[in-house]
């Protein structure tokens, strides 16, 4: 038995799925693909499958790592290969490495936002409202957990803030702490600048490209 | 896929994957290299209907032809319907996300009298007339199949076209027919009175329905040279018929996701107050090393890690121990799971059901249907307290400590004895628990009845049956439940309006359109689910259009009567019916197929045989 760290990017169709929806979603990708998994003992055997940091419904992900156990010979190459065959639309396995890092490693997450407003001068003056937000330090949001909703400063889980207008567009590029003990998700926070300004977006588009660790190195 | 301009909407409403389409073995063709683009309809959410075998076969039926494309389309919840009627989008295909206003076929599977204000909505959603009448154009072209079309009277100004019995061989001949008619540019009359001649094809608009003053049925007349008579369709032969090798793999979770192979149609038993058990007469099994295969293929093709071997009786399958004993090795190595859904106590396969729980361990329920030997013998339902019990302690003594009992309340000449015995077979199955000396250590037993209300159902000895008011059933279930003296056993019931509503449809005949009508107008829609159901709302619908429903629940039909669904014919004969009914009011049981041929009549459908009494004369 032994442990493969699968990278997939997921788009398209594939960014409704549900975090739960994607665990059964993979776990017959991989029996499709005749993959030697390594099943749980006991009552109810399944394969051992984490997806170390969930993805919100509606995002894209560029490289989303999930781990497998596996029993037998088979090459890195070949899990990727037979992967891909059987992949449903949106879902792409775009590497397979060994665990490199433990999975409690990650502490942030890089993204890439697009949002689009009616004109060009609504993007403009919330690109510039967003900016003088995040840069005085302050962003009060109620933020959902386990233990209930509280009431947070979101810029403490700020990381970097790049912000740009384009158009009728707006650019974001982010770095949010990520993880199991401290994670903003990226639509809270663009949810929450937008209600600063009782703005309301065209369309959105949220790409989250990497995993990070703390001192902002790759996650691998 | 989905329409561009439903792209911001979709984050809006719950379960979006519902509406996107693009699933594993989903089938996406080249739209102009097509002749006839079908929509296969499911009149409720996508969970369900993803869940329907039917769907399945159909979808892959269509799409094995080159000259036609099959898409998927699901009722939308209430959340997307109004997304889609904000912004002006119409019903699409979950394949190419284009209108089904725009294609050839409509097909509606019509599992449950319930969903059909869903018909309607779904027609209105898609932009179109809901009356046949209104939409004058040769295509679209609405069709239903499924259970419920035995009656669908109901429905009859709504549905161009209805299909009755086995779809598999029928639905090929109409595209065929309506390819040509709609290549040579045909009305839609024309194309409706040749698909007439089809056997098995129904077009309601093609015969007269004259009432008597008391609102029963005095005559029903074709015309235009339609049959007096429409025979539903039985595929012959299960191992040669079309079978899917590929389901589509939703995203999100279904009722039942899972691998699903039928290994036979009909079923020997003749419980009087199965629809189901009469409708798919006769009996037709599927040879076990087809049923293997296929379920091979599918589980290769999904990844699913479940098979269900599914039929009416799963337990009277005469291949069911072969089939088993071939299938464990590969089933036990690749982590499968199978399930036998409809086992009888009377038959229960111990040592197969401990075999196959190598992988997972599955529930256990079982059907008794009534508390008391003689109830159960006036549905027919042959099986004895002593068969349960000794079924229930084998099942403890192999580790179960949960069991479901499937009961019917409301059933012909049923006193309170009859529902005081349900409570008592309950306890007698707890008693049996704790008589079983290895009973599993600080583990107690739940025993769950489910307590249904019978709906009399057109083609069962029972069409002529009384059905209890909504209030006696109330009664009877509080009485239910007053009887149980234990926390070991638990007691869920249906709603009784709703086997009100079902039973006025079920039995009900054209007049009913125009309630329909009305009360979709005025908001009804998944009439099915509690959360929706609008008994007011019927009620008025019902008052305003001068319509008594009780007409169709409470009374009592003569055996002279003509039935609104007489022009259908299934095979089993109204002499046989009627003579299971006196029985039934008799107490006197008739034997299951295998033990002696019944004479219903159905083997006239497959050239006079039947798969369990072989070829007999009629």
């Amino acid at each position: 038995m032994k442990s493969v760290r699968l990278w997939y990017k997921k788009d398209g169709l594939a960014i409704y799925t549900s975090h739960l929806d994607m665990n059964r979603c993979f776990t017959r990708a991989v029996r499709r693909a005749e993959i030697p998994l390594w099943y749980t003992e006991g009552f109810n055997p399944h394969p051992y499958m984490t997806f170390l940091m969930p993805l919100p419904l509606g995002q894209v992900g560029m490289r989303e790592p999930i781990d497998i156990r596996i029993e037998g010979d088979i090459s890195f190459k070949e899990i990727r290969q037979k992967l891909n065959a059987v992949m449903p639309e949106g879902l792409e396995i775009v590497d397979v490495s060994k665990p490199e890092c433990k999975p409690n490693e990650i502490a942030a997450a890089e993204y890439e936002i697009i949002a689009g407003f009616a004109d060009a001068g609504e993007a403009e003056g919330f690109a510039a409202g967003a900016k003088s937000i995040i840069d005085s330090g302050v962003l009060n949001a109620e933020k959902r957990s386990k233990k209930g909703v509280k009431n947070v400063n979101l810029c403490e889980m700020i990381r970097s803030f790049e912000i740009e207008a384009a158009e009728t567009n707006i650019h974001i590029k982010t770095v949010l702490a990520a993880g199991n003990t401290v994670n903003l998700n990226a639509e809270l926070l663009l949810s929450a600048l937008l209600s600063q300004f009782a703005a309301e977006t065209e369309s959105l588009t949220i790409v989250r490209t990497k995993l990070l660790k703390e001192d902002l190195s790759i996650f691998e | 896929m989905y329409p561009k301009e439903l792209e911001k909407h979709l984050l809006k409403v719950q379960k979006p994957g519902r509406y996107t389409g693009g699933e594993l073995n989903s089938i996406v063709k080249d739209k102009s290299k097509v002749d006839i683009r079908y929509a296969f309809c499911f009149p409720d959410t996508y969970e369900i209907g993803m869940s329907h075998l039917g769907m399945k076969i159909l979808y892959s039926l269509v799409n094995a032809r080159d000259d036609a494309w099959c898409e998927r389309v699901f009722a939308p919840w209430n959340d997307m319907e109004e997304v889609m009627r904000e912004n002006d989008i119409l019903l699409y295909g979950l394949e190419s996300g284009d209108a089904i206003r725009d294609f050839d076929i409509l097909g509606f599977t019509m599992q449950y009298e319930l969903s059909y204000t869903n018909v309607l909505n779904m027609l209105d959603l898609a932009g179109l007339p809901v009356r046949a009448k209104d939409r004058t154009a040769l295509t679209p072209i609405v069709v239903a199949g499924g259970t419920c079309v035995c009656n669908a009277e109901p429905m009859a100004e709504f549905f161009d076209i209805t299909l009755l019995g086995d779809g598999e061989e029928v639905t090929n001949e109409l595209i065929d027919l309506l390819k040509e008619y709609k290549a040579k540019g045909a009305s839609k009359q024309d194309f409706l009175e040749a698909a007439a001649q089809i056997k098995g094809v129904y077009v309601p608009s093609l015969y007269d329905v004259e009432y008597n003053e008391d609102n029963t049925v005095r005559a029903i007349t074709p015309k235009c040279g339609a049959p007096e008579k429409v025979e539903k369709r039985n595929v012959a032969d299960l191992d040669s018929m079309f079978s899917p090798t590929e389901f589509v793999v939703p995203f999100l979770e279904v009722v039942h996701d899972r691998t699903t192979v039928e290994i036979f149609r009909g079923c020997i038993r003749g419980c009087r107050f199965c629809q189901a058990g009469f409708l798919n007469r006769p009996l037709r099994r599927k040879s076990p090393e087809v049923v293997e295969e296929q379920c091979r293929a599918i589980c290769n093709s999904t990844g699913y890690d479940e098979i269900s071997l599914c039929s009416l009786s799963t337990s009277d399958y005469k291949g069911l121990e072969t089939l088993i004993t071939n299938m464990l090795p590969w089933t036990i190595d690749e982590k499968i799971n199978i399930a036998l859904p409809s086992l009888r106590a009377d038959n229960f396969p111990k040592e197969l059901m401990e075999r196959l729980n190598a992988v997972r361990r599955s529930g256990l329920t079982f059907a008794p249907e009534a508390g008391t030997q003689r109830l159960r013998d006036v549905i027919n339902k042959n099986i004895t307290e002593e068969e349960v019990l000794s079924t229930a302690a084998q099942a403890f003594a192999g580790g179960w400590t949960a069991v479901k009992l499937y009961f019917m309340i409301g059933l012909p000449t049923e006193t309170q004895e009859d529902i005081c015995g349900i409570a008592n077979l309950a306890q007698a199955v707890v008693d049996e628990f704790y008589k079983n000396p290895d009973k599993p250590k600080g583990k107690g037993v739940n025993v769950s009845i489910s307590v249904a209300s019978l709906v009399p159902k057109p083609f069962t000895p029972f069409q002529w049956e009384p059905q209890d008011k909504p209030d006696v059933l109330i009664d009877k279930q509080n009485y239910l439940i007053s009887c149980v003296k234990t926390r070991k056993v638990t007691v869920s019931r249906h709603v009784p309006w709703t086997s009100f509503l079902e039973g006025v449809f079920a039995r009900g005949d054209r007049r009913l359109a125009d309630v329909i009508e009305t009360a979709w107008k005025k908001g009804c829609k998944f009439d099915g689910w509690a959360e929706c159901l609008k008994p007011e709302t019927w009620e008025e619908s019902f008052a305003e259009n001068g319509i008594d429903p009780y007409f169709y629940t409470a009374r009592r039909r003569e055996y002279d009567e003509i039935l609104p669904w007489d022009h259908m014919d299934y095979g089993v004969t109204k002499k046989f019916l009627v003579n299971e009914n006196k029985k039934a009011h008799k107490g006197e049981t008739t034997a299951c197929c295998r033990e002696k041929c019944a004479g219903c009549g159905a083997n006239k459908l497959n050239g006079g045989v039947c798969d369990e009494i072989g070829k007999t004369v009629v």
